[in-house]
């Protein structure tokens, strides 16, 4: 069987809302994977069972359907794992993350259809329609990288390389030069060196989330008491946006998503049940989602009737622990009622502002406040700013996992060429953005910073 | 007669440096009938430069050699003058041996060495062309006039391919001082379609030690207990040749070390390898130095635009340095004995192509060599070599069946860069005449398999030099295991001994069930294994353990301590296996891989890798490009 050893795993549907999602793992790790969620159960071929997914941490992040197909009988000829979710892309997303954590690895493009290939699980004359799906895959892929490459991303990930290769021949010139006249070996200029690589690899990840964001849209949670004209903020919001809104069912129909921009924001803004008053105590179901729709928000619009104010200690206990929240905007509804008063002794430390949903009074300067806070509670990237993909981000925490393992031995003094092969192993994450390096480059380094040669 | 078209030689080699020795004894040792051409039976495996053998990454390369049944680690043990461990403050697996040779004892029992392998002619004669018969080779004309055939014939010319030497503007054909250049072999390789370009090395100036004043500079003796290169304790002899003198085991240690000599007289009774070592001595350029080099650069021959071949980086000329390095105060300079018998010292780090008469002027700057009398000036050689992406990973040539090249002629620079090559090319030789596939050593297991595949995937610019780091696998490839990792190729070949290989196979074995055990017995805190990896000792091991021969006991408790890293880049090797066996066709049309990227297909096609692996390799060839290869391949192949 052809295999590099590798359990790749991907998304089998599009990203997005949908009723399911579908996850799908080819490699050796599958049958572990199948039997640690299978518990007591025998994990029996193309027999699918149903069972609580829980991340490697012991979080449970959904139910779910898991269906194990043995080498012999599955698309790719290895053993695979076809795990079916709700089709929330963050619990997709979730689940991904925590297999990757598992020791898998992310699909290249058309990679499962290729190990189906060259396990011949196809016939010869598949093989020029497979080549032109990969081919046409790939270019897209390589396209696509290779604008990035161009741009920013490339930029950037080209000074980590630079950085990077540094080190790397400052360490292997005292390891293949011990008879050369090197000035003395220090290791704090390559760990400071090493740091600061670091440093800047996490705030590039850190945009990866971002780039999801942009694509998929910041999620924004509309909360409030019953009554309080949520539906009504929702349809002022929309209301001239509506070329862009597509009004798709939640997964499990207890809220409603809208999408639609904010200044240059896309809003993913999503409209929950009421949260009633009842002593602070849940009292229903639709009011744990909606408090689970608040976990999980980049945005929660809290939205008061400023004409019916309720004393602080009055305020429901589930929407008095929003107040230390970040992203949280308190709206004062119905500012055009008589008796609309000043809200501003609720939730203090957050941004408040006054709206009349009905007339549109100060629905513009929500907007503001919504793009503001979007800009402050996430990192946003600026127009130059940089913006790695989730495979960039990936190779770069891969290379961060293995510059800590360096790090680690450099502070400790352990003989220097396992440090090197730690390093080497960042330079081979590295690789997978920017290609294969030649060593040459490394050697060159060493020639032009240090006086070799006898 | 051997030699005739008829009845041709099994494989002949022309150069008897030292890719020629190892080629030739490999041919002879695995029943071919072998002749050996060099043009001065006098140079044979000459040490052109510096006399030290080993080293970083090269020390690590002589002992695999001597793991595969080579000479150059034996030869080296039993001529060597001093010894020294290199990276002591390093890990084992980048330390390395380094020796300072008897140039003349060197030669002298390598020659002894050939004379009496069976099957083995050694011939003297200029190789003036080659024969070829419809893409194959045949044989070889000579400038006596006899034409030699063969089967195969690899060729090791070193710097003797039109070669010229030049010091300041003043050139000589040649290709070493006092030596012939090869004039038309050149044109022979261009007419069979091998492309040639030009490289450039040089060599310092050689004093007279009477004249030297050693008592300013410092003395670099060598290490008291040292390491040799070849593998005793698979040859029934203790590791530690050297506490020895007064056991029984000294008369099978000088009958196996100088076996060569045995019943001519020439019996060195009382000396052992490591006994009786000579000191180098270590002084500084001063600022005079600099003066006279910055004043004369212009009639430098590379600086002067004499020299049109690429020199090698690592091995700059001391003109170089000063221009490169304007900001160093002095540089460092190593003097090193050339022998036991006589009073020549080669002054390392004082590489030139400068004018006699400046050269005079440099020497007397150097503290301790004011009134330095100088015995050979330094030089420049440019020569010709084959772009190696022109040679399989086997070192036949693409272009001519049969023929092999090793060493310089490759773009490499080093006699045991040479030596590992001339090795694998008389194997393969050997296997081409018998009509059995290829030797090819991976990257995985030896420095030697990294050496050609570097050079055949990739090519070289400047003379081709080993270095650790070029080892993706490095912790794997420690000298100390070179045996373990290559014994079982040497023993398939018929490299090496019944007994030898007996005791290889068995310290293999021992290794492997050791490594084992240590995670089983029981030692302070836990388990052996986790006890060696918090920095303890193997104490606790029995005394079975403790009788296994040093090279073993340090061998296991390597693997034991660096289990972790082993395991991680044995991982990635076992990654890679499936790709380094998809072989690319020959002749193979990346024009007709849809999605190929052409940048990528550009560097393919200059590149002719021929496997996937070695695709991977070329730089900017991405995962993508590899698998839209794969899947190519796989297509054609089904």
């Amino acid at each position: 069987m052809y295999s590099d050893g590798d359990t790749i795993v991907a998304a089998a549907t599009p990203a997005g809302e949908s009723a399911l999602a579908i996850v799908r793992l080819s490699g050796p790790l599958c049958t572990g994977i199948s039997e640690e969620f299978a518990g007591d159960r025998p994990v029996l071929p193309r027999k699918a069972f149903y069972g609580a997914y829980k991340a490697a941490d012991g979080v449970l992040l959904d139910r779910c359907v898991f269906i194990p197909y043995p080498a012999a009988s599955s698309y790719t000829g290895e053993d695979m794992l076809e795990i079916s979710c709700h089709g929330n892309p963050l619990i997709v997303r979730q689940i991904v993350d925590d297999l990757l954590r598992r020791g898998c690895r992310p699909a290249e493009p058309g990679e499962f259809t290729r190990r189906a290939f060259l396990n011949g699980k196809m016939d010869l004359t598949q093989a020029e329609a497979v080549q032109d799906i990969i081919s046409a895959r790939c270019e897209a892929a390589l396209e696509a990288a290779r604008r990035q490459l161009d741009g920013s991303v490339g930029t950037a990930v080209n000074a980590l390389l630079d950085k990077l290769l540094h080190v790397v021949a400052y360490t292997e010139a005292y390891i293949d030069f011990p008879e050369d006249d090197l000035p003395p070996e220090s290791s704090e200029g390559p760990i400071a060196e090493l740091v600061a690589l670091q440093k800047a690899a996490k705030l590039l990840i850190a945009t990866a989330p971002y780039s999801a964001m942009l694509r998929d849209g910041a999620k924004t949670v509309i909360a409030g008491l019953p009554n309080a004209g949520k539906s009504s903020l929702l349809n002022a919001l929309v209301g001239e946006d509506r070329a862009i809104v597509s009004a798709e069912p939640g997964t499990t129909r207890d809220y409603i998503e809208e999408r639609l921009l904010v200044g240059r924001h896309l809003l993913r803004v999503v409209d929950t049940a009421g949260l009633r008053i009842g002593a602070g105590e849940v009292e229903n179901k639709g009011i744990e989602k909606s408090l689970n729709q608040i976990e999980h928000a980049d945005i929660v619009i809290l939205v008061l009737d400023s004409t019916t104010p309720l004393p602080y200690r009055e305020v429901p206990e589930q929407v008095q622990k929003l107040s230390n929240r970040a992203g949280l905007i308190v709206v004062e509804n119905k500012c055009d009622l008589p008796d609309s008063v000043k809200l501003s002794d609720i939730m203090p430390d957050a941004k408040h502002v006054r709206i009349s949903a009905l007339n549109g009074d100060g629905v513009e300067e929500l907007r503001g406040v919504i793009a503001q806070t979007i800009e402050s509670s996430c990192r946003v990237p600026g127009q130059d700013d940089v913006l790695v993909s989730a495979r960039h981000a990936e190779a770069l925490r891969s290379m961060s996992d293995n510059i800590a393992l360096a790090l680690e031995k450099m502070r400790s003094h352990e003989p220097a060429e396992l440090a090197a092969s730690d390093l080497r192993a960042a330079l081979s994450a590295l690789e997978q953005i920017v290609g294969r390096v030649d060593h040459e480059r490394v050697l060159d380094l060493v020639f032009s910073s240090f006086c070799i040669g006898k | 007669m051997i030699g005739t078209e008829l009845e041709p030689y099994d494989v002949i080699v022309c150069g008897a440096g030292h890719a020629g020795c190892e080629a030739a004894l490999a041919a002879a040792r695995m029943g071919m009938r072998t002749m050996l051409i060099t043009g001065n039976i006098d140079t044979i495996a000459k040490m052109s430069c510096n006399p030290s053998i080993g080293g970083q990454a090269k020390g690590h390369i002589v002992r695999e050699i001597d793991a595969l049944g080579g000479e150059m680690a034996i030869n080296t043990d039993t001529t060597a003058i001093q010894f020294r461990m290199l990276n002591e403050s390093k890990g084992p697996a980048v330390q390395a041996p380094r020796a300072q040779c008897d140039k003349k004892a060197y030669q002298f029992r390598m020659k002894h060495v050939l004379e009496l392998q069976p099957n083995m002619h050694l011939f003297q004669a200029i190789v003036s062309k080659l024969h070829y018969s419809a893409g194959k080779v045949k044989g070889v004309g000579t400038t006596i006039g006899a034409d030699i055939y063969a089967k195969t014939v690899i060729v090791t010319t070193g710097t003797f391919l039109r070669g010229l030497m030049h010091i300041g503007r003043n050139k000589t054909e040649g290709g070493r001082s006092g030596d012939f250049s090869a004039l038309t072999l050149s044109g022979s390789l261009k007419e069979a379609g091998i492309e040639l370009e030009r490289l450039k090395t040089g060599t310092p100036a050689r004093v007279i030690g009477s004249s030297v004043n050693f008592s300013v500079m410092e003395e670099q003796p060598g290490d008291e207990r040292p390491l040799l290169f070849a593998f005793y304790d698979t040859r029934g002899l203790p590791d530690d040749l050297f506490h020895v003198e007064q056991s029984p085991s000294l008369d099978l240690a000088e009958r196996l070390l100088f076996h060569v000599e045995q019943g001519r007289g020439m019996r060195k009774a009382g000396w052992l390898p490591g006994s009786e070592q000579l000191s180098c001595w270590m002084t500084y350029t001063g600022d005079e130095t600099r003066r006279v080099i910055m004043e004369n650069l212009q009639s430098s021959a590379l600086y002067g635009g004499e020299i049109s071949g690429v020199g090698p980086r690592y091995c700059p000329s001391i003109e170089d340095k000063m221009v490169r390095f304007a900001n160093h105060e002095r540089h460092r300079l190593f003097l090193e004995p050339e022998g036991r018998n006589t009073d020549e010292w080669y002054i390392n780090g004082l590489s030139t192509s400068m004018p006699f008469d400046v050269q005079q002027k440099i020497l007397h700057s150097v503290p301790g060599l004011e009134n330095a009398v100088m015995m050979r000036p330094a030089y420049a050689v440019e020569y010709d070599f084959a772009q190696p992406t022109q040679i399989h990973a086997w070192l036949e040539t693409r272009a001519v069946e049969g023929l092999f090249f090793a060493g310089q002629i490759n773009g490499t620079s080093g006699y045991e860069e040479a030596a590992g090559q001339g090795l694998v090319a008389g194997v393969n030789a050997a296997l081409k005449v018998r009509g059995e596939p290829p030797f090819i050593l991976g990257r995985h297991e030896s420095y030697i398999g990294v050496l050609i595949d570097d050079l055949v995937t990739k090519g070289t610019f400047e003379p081709y030099r080993m270095f650790t780091s070029r080892a993706e696998h490095r912790l794997l490839l420690n000298h100390n295991s070179a045996e373990l990792r290559l014994g079982e190729h040497a023993i398939r070949f018929g490299l090496m001994d019944e007994g030898r290989a007996k005791l290889v196979k068995e310290k293999i074995a021992k290794v492997r069930n050791w490594t084992e055990r240590f995670e089983q017995i029981p030692a302070p805190g836990g388990r052996l294994g986790d006890y060696i990896r918090r920095g303890g000792d193997a104490s606790p091991a029995s005394a079975d353990f403790h009788a296994l021969s040093a090279s073993t006991r340090d061998e296991i408790i390597y693997r034991v301590r660096y289990k972790g890293y082993l395991d991680r880049e044995l991982k990635q090797v076992e990654k890679l296996s499936h790709i380094e066996k998809i072989a690319i066709p020959q002749g193979f049309d990346y024009g007709k891989v849809r999605g190929l990227r052409n940048e990528s297909r550009q560097k393919l096609e200059k590149h002719r890798p021929e496997t996937l692996a070695q695709a991977s390799r070329i730089s900017g060839v991405s995962p993508a490009d590899i698998s839209l290869l794969m899947v190519s391949f796989v297509s054609r192949n089904a």
